[in-house]
């Protein structure tokens, strides 16, 4: 096999096309944008992981890409977190309240937690963040696995939430002393990391922060983690590496360039490791989530 | 221009190379994959459209090439997928049971590198419920095919031949924009065998990164379609169509069709069916806008069907088309 087509008819139907109005579009400082539209049929089935492609501007026919942050089905609302990149984002980020943008979606395969594995450790990168909020407010809103989420961030630019300061955490440095107001609130422990001698922030790659905590851990303990990751290759690529370090599964969100965004282009495509060799698979339709051993392979 | 018309509405179904088309739209190979893709997207559906073209299909599997495989341009797009494609055995024996042939018309999409290869894959889809074959002898992606056949009237002629041999199948071929005289080409496919014709294809072009002083596309070159190669597509159209017009071969007008005023330009200039790709990816929801859009129109100009619209452009002087600017 070489491709992913979709023969089965049980997908119909399941993304959605809403003319979203803009409900909030907050400024963060070095570009960064939290936008909340009004999409009630996507809010009421978006999963963790799950993104939306969204025309930003008249004029400006293709869709860009942007992870679900939050989706409130009471209230119909989604929540993106981005920043701006080239001119697609740019002139997002200059839509305001009331003005209405096309979102389609959600699209992809959701993260999938594994009971067997309940300690979950989660790592975002810069513009993978808004994927591991979601991620992490799910799975504390859920309450089978007795466990909340371990929250890593990293970010080289102040990050656009609201911090607040915490104590120390079983494992992690002291250092790491900030932490995420909303997850906070969430009984979500979250810290953070920067190689920008942020206040607060762990000194160095959250990919080594995630490995501090690892470490701290007894083997039987370890036997239950499962890392979950999002942001820039070489984050993902590094995350990939220290959860083969410590043998633990870890899934990893994908970007790639995409046109149609819902499987028809294979513009998406990225090589992908499967039990038949290497095939190439849609990052928006067969992702964007995949096993991190399947996409970073260890070098050879 | 406009005229009232008692009777029934107008219809906007139509009769092509003898299949039953609900609608003059024909999505576009590469576009939709393998024909389900898009109707994960609620409110889409394969019978608001005449025809669906799958993706370009070749006898082995292909991988296609790495990324990036798509970039925006300035209206438009570029793209090098390199023909991934699972082989025509999977796509006959695991992808066209699972088709509902009773939504529309579906419409292979042949490519290769050599003739034998052509020819193969046709007689493939020529043993399935495949409705019609559409060959690529313009697919602008692929280093050792494509391009040679596409541009050189006697090779198309040779594919067009070599597959009108073992299929009885509509035989449909795709034209390359990228050639000096798209009409001669367009010439030696009809007498060939060709029942029909699409044109374009896409214009290649290329993007670059001057930051990292890199291409943008994994291939280097891609294929550009999209509003921005609207004119010369039309202009392609008004041109094969002299040729093909009076023999009664219809033509598959496309490139940068995203509207229905886009739709009746095509039409105008020749397109007995019009097909949409590039402008999905912007509106999945096109195709009743645009349905709609013809309905409304015909209703205007007291036109039962398209029939009486296809080539109806009225030229300004008498010897038609200037050759020079
Ligand atoms: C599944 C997925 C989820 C994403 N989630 C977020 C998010 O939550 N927040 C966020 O800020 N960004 C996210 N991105 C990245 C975001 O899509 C790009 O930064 C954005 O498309 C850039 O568009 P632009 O016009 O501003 O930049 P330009 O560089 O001018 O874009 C030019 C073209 O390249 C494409 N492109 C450029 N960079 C990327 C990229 N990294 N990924 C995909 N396409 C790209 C654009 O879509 C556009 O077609 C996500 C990407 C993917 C694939
Ligand atoms: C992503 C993509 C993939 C394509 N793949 C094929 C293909 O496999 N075979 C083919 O004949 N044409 C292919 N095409 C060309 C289209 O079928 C169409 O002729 C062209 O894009 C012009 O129409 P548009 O501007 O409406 O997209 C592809 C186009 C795109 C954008
Ligand atoms: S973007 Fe078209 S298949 Fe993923």
């Amino acid at each position: 096999m070489t491709t992913a087509e979709t023969t089965s008819k049980s997908h119909r139907g399941t993304i959605f096309v809403e003319d979203a109005e803009i409900l909030e579009q907050f400024t963060h400082p070095a570009d960064q944008f939290v936008l909340r539209v009004r999409a009630p049929r996507i809010a009421e089935v978006a999963m963790p992981g799950s993104f939306a492609h969204i025309t930003c501007a008249p004029g400006l026919p293709m869709r860009r890409p942007l992870s679900i942050m939050r989706a409130d089905r009471d209230e119909g609302t989604l929540d993106f977190l981005y920043k701006i990149v080239g001119e697609g984002l740019g002139r997002l980020s200059q839509r305001r309240p009331g003005d209405s943008v096309s979102v389609l979606g959600p699209i992809g395969q959701p993260f999938r937690p594994d009971p067997e594995r309940p300690r979950s450790l989660l790592i975002g990168g810069g513009v993978g963040i808004p994927p591991m909020v979601f991620l992490a407010e799910h799975m504390a809103a859920g309450t089978d696995s007795g466990w909340q989420p371990l929250v890593l961030m990293g970010s080289e630019v102040p990050f656009p939430f609201r911090l607040t300061r915490v104590g120390e955490h079983r494992g992690l440095p002291g250092a790491a002393s900030a932490a995420i107001e909303d997850l906070q609130a969430k009984d979500i422990v979250s810290r953070l990391a920067s190689m920008a001698d942020l206040d607060g922030c762990y000194r160095g790659y959250v990919t080594d922060l995630a490995a501090e905590w690892l470490s701290g851990l007894a083997d039987k303990e370890i036997d239950e983690v499962t890392m979950f990751a999002c942001g820039p290759t070489p984050m993902l690529e590094a995350a990939a590496a220290v959860a083969r370090r410590f043998g633990v599964p870890c899934q990893v969100s994908l970007e790639e360039y995409m046109a149609c965004a819902v499987g028809g282009c294979a513009g998406c495509a990225v090589a992908v490791r499967t039990d038949d060799g290497v095939a190439m698979k849609r990052v928006c339709v067969d992702g964007p989530v995949f096993d991190a051993e399947a996409v970073f392979p260890p070098a050879a | 221009m406009t005229t009232a018309r008692n009777g029934p509405p107008p219809s906007i179904a139509s009769s092509f190379c003898g299949l039953h088309f609900a609608s003059p739209i024909v999505l576009l190979s590469g576009c939709v994959g393998f024909g389900e893709e898009y109707t994960r997207i609620e409110g889409f559906s394969n019978t608001d459209v005449g025809g669906v073209v799958l993706k370009g299909t070749t006898l082995e599997p292909r991988l296609g090439n790495p990324p990036h495989r798509v970039y925006e341009t300035p209206m438009g797009m570029l793209n090098a997928i390199g023909l991934q494609n699972p082989g025509v055995e999977h796509v006959v024996s695991s992808i066209l049971p699972a088709l509902d042939f009773g939504e529309t018309r579906f419409i292979a999409n042949v490519c290769g590198s050599t003739i034998d290869d052509y020819a193969e894959v046709t007689r493939r889809f020529d043993d399935s419920p495949i409705d019609a074959i559409e060959i690529n002898i313009s697919c602008p992606n692929i280093k050792e095919g494509g391009v040679a056949f596409g541009n050189v009237p006697e090779m198309s002629a040779r594919v067009v031949e070599a597959c009108r041999k073992v299929t009885g199948k509509p035989i449909i071929t795709k034209l390359s924009p990228n050639q000096t005289d798209i009409q001669t080409n367009a010439r030696y496919c009809i007498e060939a065998g060709s029942d029909a014709l699409a044109v374009i294809n896409t214009i290649m072009g290329m993007a670059i990164d001057a930051e990292k002083r890199q291409p943008i596309i994994g291939n280097v070159q891609g294929g550009l379609s999209g509003p921005a190669i609207k004119p010369i597509a039309l202009l392609k159209v008004h041109q094969v169509y002299q040729v093909a017009g009076p023999l009664g071969i219809p033509i598959i007008g496309q490139g940068g069709i995203c509207d229905t005023n886009d739709a009746l330009e095509f039409i105008v200039a020749g397109a007995s069916a019009v097909g949409i790709g590039t402008g999905l990816f912007y509106d999945p929801l096109l195709c009743r806008t645009i349905n709609s859009g013809i309905g409304d129109y015909l209703a205007r100009h007291g036109l039962e069907d398209i029939s009486g619209l296809i080539g109806s452009l009225e030229l300004p002087g008498p010897t038609g088309a200037p050759e020079v600017c």
